[in-house]
């Protein structure tokens, strides 16, 4: 009996609880429809009415003479002017006469205040506590100054006496994700039980992740990065070369490669433009660089791998040693470091916030060690491996360590690679034929470029393709840029997104990525 | 193992005649029942070679002793992967203000538990070895005590800390 009494009483608690959620929907959608009413049929009788409301689209009927001042240009050398911004609205709280704004405009925001008063009618306000996160409005405002710190925002000494405030775009209410959830560093607010967004959602509303701080600021540096690597280079009297993507042979190999159909016969998407590059320096460009797509059909899901990814590539001719490359890589790198680090402080310090990291770290001159000396300092550490064997991940992040740990930098580079491990077109170390003129550079113990010297003999080539049992007929032309004289040359390539993500001390590579493409990965 | 660890514990104590044991770990002994245990052995053994201080020189250092030997046996042998650890967690705790097991005196609960955890750390990674810093200062001191380590081979242990930031 006590049995069913608790089933009559769990069916009727069920029942009320159903009926409670009802009610909840019904007042909610109640309470929506009557902002818009109290909007609209108050606003005939509001003394603001003109201030306020949602624009017509703008479909450009008019060019209005109006100044909008940027966010981040709201300063106390402004205070008391009248001002128009456009900006999104990031929060809105409402507190009886008053509704509090913040105002959002990329990594930048600022409060706005509208009160009831002579400027603005109740209409007005409830107008503007209605308006939906992330919507677009304009707005003008007195700017003014404020006896406490606005902590929240980053214009902390001013906020904004709304005048007029317009809806230029309206954001649907229900956003996929939130953006303080978002940019919650791990682990904080978990006690208030907060939530905090995964990758992968991030990643599937991409666009609203993107307006995020953390992201902002990432891809703004990750600009930087491009634009410091081509400040450089063209100093150096690099030219800049664009190069197919559609090519019709696999360099090494076809392994990992993606077929695309090419009308009645099929093509490749390059994985990298080796070729191009070398073919480049054959026909007297002497030095030459390329940033542009590259593409992997390495179905592999880690951390660092992407199927298509921004390269960086470098390849020069040089006089009589290869350490010049290097040298001149690890300077570019250099160069981008130290610009990073002199005009991106605003933007690491926003990612720090999200994702704490220790500074990058990195020496002048760059340091170089040998692969032998890697190998003596792992075996020194416990790490059994044998002289000629390629290096591990683990053993590749647990040498950064040491390395960090002896020299205290986080960018070094790794020379002399056993010739077993590389490509075919490396060019073999002349004092000690198992090993080779090759080298990677890495950043906090993470890979980060691969590069040579290339073979620049014909004949040479020709034995080392053959030594690696590639069809001679598929790099025909590649061995035949050779034959009519080319002067010795080497180069690399470096992933930007890794740059910016080992930079940063991220642990993605596809937070550095803005619309990353991974085997499991095809939209947005 | 358990004969080995007995023959490598004679050789430490200098013992010159190696004993006999049987394939069940206990040892004919000449004038009286035979020993049978791992522990009973290696504490007969102290006592043969008249190390009485191996098991501790006060009343509350022989207790401490004792329970590390039983920790040793108990805890230690045919221990999972999921437990090894919590242990290491707990020795790294307990080892954090002491030179050796039982205070600042070498005894017999050193040696035994070095025996027994080495075959547990040498598979840890560098960075698991510096998450548990102050059993790997003890097991590094350990093994290199002279004569003690034998039959084992020596393991790396860093003495500088590479893992000290945040970034991974």
């Amino acid at each position: 009996a006590a049995e069913e009494d608790q089933q009559a009483q769990s069916k009727k608690a069920l029942k009320k609880q159903q009926k409670e959620a009802e009610k909840a929907a019904k007042k909610a959608e109640k309470q929506a429809k009557l902002v818009c009413c109290v909007f609209y049929f108050l606003s005939s009788q509001d003394f603001a009415k003109d201030r306020y409301g949602v624009s017509v689209m703008v479909q450009s009927q008019q060019k209005l003479d109006r100044v909008l001042v940027q966010v981040q240009h709201l300063t106390p050398e402004k205070a008391d002017q009248v001002i128009w911004l456009r900006a999104r609205v990031h929060t809105s709280r409402a507190k009886g006469k008053q509704c509090f704004l913040v105002l959002r405009q990329q990594q930048f925001n600022v409060q706005a205040l509208i009160a009831v008063g002579d400027r603005a009618s109740k209409q007005m306000v409830k107008f503007a506590a209605a308006i939906t996160k992330e919507s677009i409005v304009d707005v003008e405002a007195v700017v003014r100054k404020v006896e406490q710190k606005i902590e929240s925002c980053s214009q902390q000494d001013v906020e904004l006496h709304v005048e007029r405030i317009f809806v230029i775009s309206q954001a649907e209410p229900r956003l996929p994700l939130q953006l303080e959830d978002a940019v919650r560093p791990d682990g904080e607010g978990e006690e208030e039980g907060r939530a905090t967004v995964n990758q992968d959602t991030k990643l599937d509303n991409r666009v609203i992740d993107l307006r995020t701080t953390t992201s902002q600021a990432i891809f703004r540096l990750q600009s930087g990065v491009c634009q410091l690597f081509r400040d450089t280079l063209t100093n150096k009297g690099f030219v800049e070369i664009q190069t197919p993507k559609i090519i019709s042979a696999a360099s090494e190999g076809g392994a990992n490669v993606f077929t695309v159909s090419y009308f009645k016969t099929s093509a490749y998407l390059a994985q990298s433009p080796q070729l191009y590059k070398q073919m480049c320096i054959c026909a007297d460009f002497d030095k030459v660089f390329c940033v542009g797509p590259v593409f992997r059909a390495e179905d592999s899901n880690t951390h660092r791998h992407l199927t298509e990814f921004v390269g960086l590539d470098i390849e020069m001719a040089f006089n009589y040693h290869y350490h010049e490359v290097i040298d001149s890589i690890t300077d570019t790198m250099v160069q981008i470091f130290k610009g990073l680090r002199d005009n991106f402080q605003t933007e690491i310090q926003t990612v720090n916030k999200q994702f704490p990291s220790e500074p990058f770290k990195f020496l002048e001159p760059t340091l170089r060690l040998e692969y032998t000396e890697a190998v003596a300092m792992l075996h020194e550490a416990g790490v059994e491996m044998g002289d000629e064997e390629d290096l591990s991940t683990p053993n590749e992040k647990l040498l950064g360590r040491l390395v960090k740990e002896k020299y205290d930098t986080d960018f070094y580079v790794l020379d002399k690679y056993p010739l077993a491990v590389r490509p075919f077109y490396t060019m073999p170390d002349p004092n000690n034929p198992k090993y080779s003129n090759s080298y990677d550079m890495f950043m906090r113990g993470e890979e980060i470029l691969s590069g040579a010297q290339r073979i620049h003999d014909a004949q040479l080539l020709t034995e080392r393709a053959n030594h690696h049992q590639i069809d001679l007929e598929k790099i025909k032309s590649y061995i035949d840029s050779f034959r009519y004289g080319a002067p010795p040359h080497g180069g690399g390539g470096i992933g930007l997104e890794r740059v910016c993500m080992l930079y940063l001390g991220l642990h993605n590579v596809r937070q550095t990525s803005m619309f990353p493409r991974d085997p499991k990965r095809l939209t947005p | 193992m358990a004969l080995r660890e007995l023959s490598s514990l004679e050789k430490y104590l200098g013992l010159k005649k190696p004993n006999k044991y049987s394939t069940q770990g206990d040892k004919k002994n000449n004038n009286g029942p035979p020993l049978v245990g791992l522990v009973t052995i290696a504490c007969h053994l102290v006592k043969e070679a008249k190390r009485p201080e191996l098991l501790g020189d006060t009343a509350e250092n022989r207790a401490v002793v004792q329970q590390w030997l039983e920790f040793r046996v108990t805890k230690l042998d045919g221990c999972t992967k999921e437990d090894i650890k919590t242990i290491l967690k707990d020795l790294n705790v307990y080892l954090q203000d002491k030179v050796y097991l039982a205070g600042n005196k070498f005894t017999l609960a050193d040696s035994l538990v070095y025996f027994g955890i080495h075959p547990l750390l040498v598979d840890l990674a560098v960075q698991e070895k510096e998450q548990y810093l102050n059993v790997a200062r003890w097991f590094d001191h350990i093994q290199h005590r002279p004569g003690v380590r034998h039959h084992l081979p020596p393991l790396v242990v860093l003495r500088n800390r590479i893992y000290t930031g945040r970034h991974h």
